[in-house]
């Protein structure tokens, strides 16, 4: 397994499409942290003011909001397998698909925790310089590095759900527009109706929620039993793609 | 391979088809396109499953060899990252297989692509991927080869090198090498034996040799004859089992004289000749025969005569 594992890291190396995802991840970050700093303590906004534990939270939490991009870096890992038909040769290297699906999952969870701790890092270092320039920089409480700490861990989660959800639907495009769709369209219409919003939380995006303490939503789980939701959520998405998808005819 | 299967909606690719492959020789694996030849060698890898049927490599399942790459070799397709290097492929692999990451410019050289294997693979000419496709089946050093259509979009020059590099891999190595081609030309100078198929059944199996000498007694006794006074030499040489066809104005298709035997007569009748040969049906001929037999089962099928004198 380990070899396998190595085989899928000097897969994702030899290519920019990581590069290019860290660096729309560590952007769109930065810009989330900006925004909600400059804003903050604006009543209009209804941003809780600089120095105040809520804001910091919040300001922690903004990694999260781009765990859709290391949705995208699992979801390419796996499909373009397909997309540029090497599922042949990578088949040929190893028979045993359901392998090669577990090497992905792993392989993508280590991946993704430097990507994470980089994004992490310049959010937060932003979130200091900015907050700090506007009288307040947030204090390395233990609430505070909880938050920071899961909202990385939500990264790389993502990461493994990107795999699973590739396994499953194989085709490159539509596994990504259609993860686009669900969490920014079906999810946010599921959290708003009041009918279905109890349901939320047994959703990735409920899941994600607990994790990272937006606490202004509905009703969601504790934050450990978010992670693990969403875990489960990866890995079931990789098991059905294993069973249903990986093991059809390459042809 | 063992009684084989496939189909694919309402098509069956392959059906019922077996056949043996020995070691230390190129075997070509010939048929019309659609034959079901890729399926077949796709299923023997284990990329595709088969309905009914099993492939095997000395008794094991593909899937279950402990090394594969080590074993065995094979080129499908052109498939490769278009943004990573061809040496970057070739790594890839490496670390998949367990091969140290030397391997990669080893193979590389062995190809002739050593100085392009840091440019990106999208950028390879046809040729180049083909040998980027080689090489990967290279890289584990092993003993069989499976080819599919290796020389697609070679140019002949690069046909010329595939030639000479598949003949030192099987004869002066010592490697098992099935490699399937819609051309039996492409076969003919390096297959050892060859195996055909044609809608997924198998058609022929056995040595060159055997075909070529198959196709020798299938041609032997027609002789193809030109002369003005073609009337007048049918008359002579009709009787004791010969058969004369008038194919044209001048000329005639004799079956059961040999050409010595035709002309000897033609002297001594004193008839004026303006042509005389044997007729060899040639292996290009059989194969064709062959296989359009195979293609057209039920429908009428043209006589393999009429193309002769047409061509």
């Amino acid at each position: 397994m380990g070899r396998l594992v190595r085989s899928e890291w000097t897969k994702l190396v030899t290519t920019r499409v990581w590069l290019g995802l860290l660096l729309a991840a560590c952007l769109l970050s930065v810009g989330s942290a900006v925004l909600l700093t400059s804003f903050a303590g604006d009543p209009q906004s209804g941003i809780p003011p600089v120095g105040s534990s809520r804001y910091e939270q919040l300001a922690f939490a903004v990694p999260a909001n781009v765990t859709v991009l290391t949705l995208i870096l699992g979801i390419i890992g796996m499909t373009q397998e397909y997309r540029h038909r090497t599922a042949t040769p990578t088949f040929l290297a190893t028979p045993r698909r359901g392998r090669v699906v577990v090497a992905k999952l792993l392989a993508y969870a280590v991946a993704a925790a430097p990507f994470a701790l980089a994004v992490v890092a310049v959010t937060a270092l932003t979130v200091v310089l900015h907050a700090g320039a506007r009288g307040g920089a947030p204090a390395w409480t233990g609430e505070n590095l909880g938050v920071l700490l899961r909202s990385g861990l939500a990264l790389v989660v993502y990461a493994v759900i990107g795999v699973g959800v590739g396994a499953l639907f194989r085709n490159q495009v539509g596994a990504i527009v259609g993860s686009l769709v669900y969490l920014f369209v079906v999810e946010p219409i599921v959290r708003s109706i009041p009918a279905t919003a109890g349901f939320y939380k047994w959703l990735p995006g409920g899941a994600l929620e607990a994790m990272t303490a937006t606490f202004r939503g509905p009703d969601v789980l504790t934050a450990w039993q978010g992670g693990l939701m969403l875990l489960g959520y990866g890995l079931l998405a990789a098991a059905l793609g294993t069973l249903l998808a990986v093991r059809r005819d390459v042809v | 391979m063992r009684g084989l299967s496939k189909t694919f909606g309402q098509v069956r690719a392959v059906d019922d088809l077996s056949f043996t492959v020995e070691p230390g020789q190129v075997t070509g694996f010939l048929g019309p396109n659609g034959a079901g030849k890729t399926t077949t060698l796709r299923m023997t890898l284990g990329l595709v499953t088969p309905d009914v049927g099993t492939a095997t490599f000395d008794g094991v399942r593909y899937a279950d060899l402990p090394d594969p790459l080590r074993r065995v070799g094979a080129v499908l397709e052109t498939a490769f990252h278009p943004a990573r290097s061809g040496r970057d492929h070739l790594r890839v692999y490496c670390r998949a297989a367990g091969l140290p990451l030397r391997r990669a410019d080893e193979v590389l050289d062995q190809v002739g692509l050593g100085p392009a294997g840091g440019r990106k693979a999208g950028g390879y000419s046809l040729g180049m991927r083909q040998r980027l496709g080689l090489a990967t089946a290279l890289l584990g050093d092993p003993a069989v080869l499976v080819l599919d259509e290796p020389a697609n979009g070679l140019d002949p020059e690069g046909i010329q090198w595939l030639r000479g590099f598949l003949r030192h891999l099987a004869h002066t190595e010592g490697r098992t090498v099935l490699i399937s081609s819609h051309l039996l030309a492409e076969v003919e100078q390096t297959a050892d034996r060859v195996v055909i198929v044609g809608a997924g059944r198998l058609v022929r199996e056995g040595s060159l040799a055997q075909l070529r000498a198959g196709a020798d007694a299938g041609g032997a006794g027609r002789v193809l004859v030109r002369s003005p006074q073609a009337g007048e030499l049918t008359r002579d040489l009709t009787g004791d089992g010969v058969r004369v066809e008038t194919t044209g104005a001048d000329s005639l298709t004799v079956t059961g004289l040999t050409a010595a035997e035709v002309g000897r007569r033609a002297f001594a009748a004193g008839v004026e000749l303006h042509e005389l040969r044997a007729h060899s049906s040639g292996l290009e001929e059989v194969y064709f025969r062959l296989t359009t037999g195979q293609e057209e089962f039920a429908a009428s099928t043209p006589p393999p005569a009429d193309r002769t004198a047409a061509s």
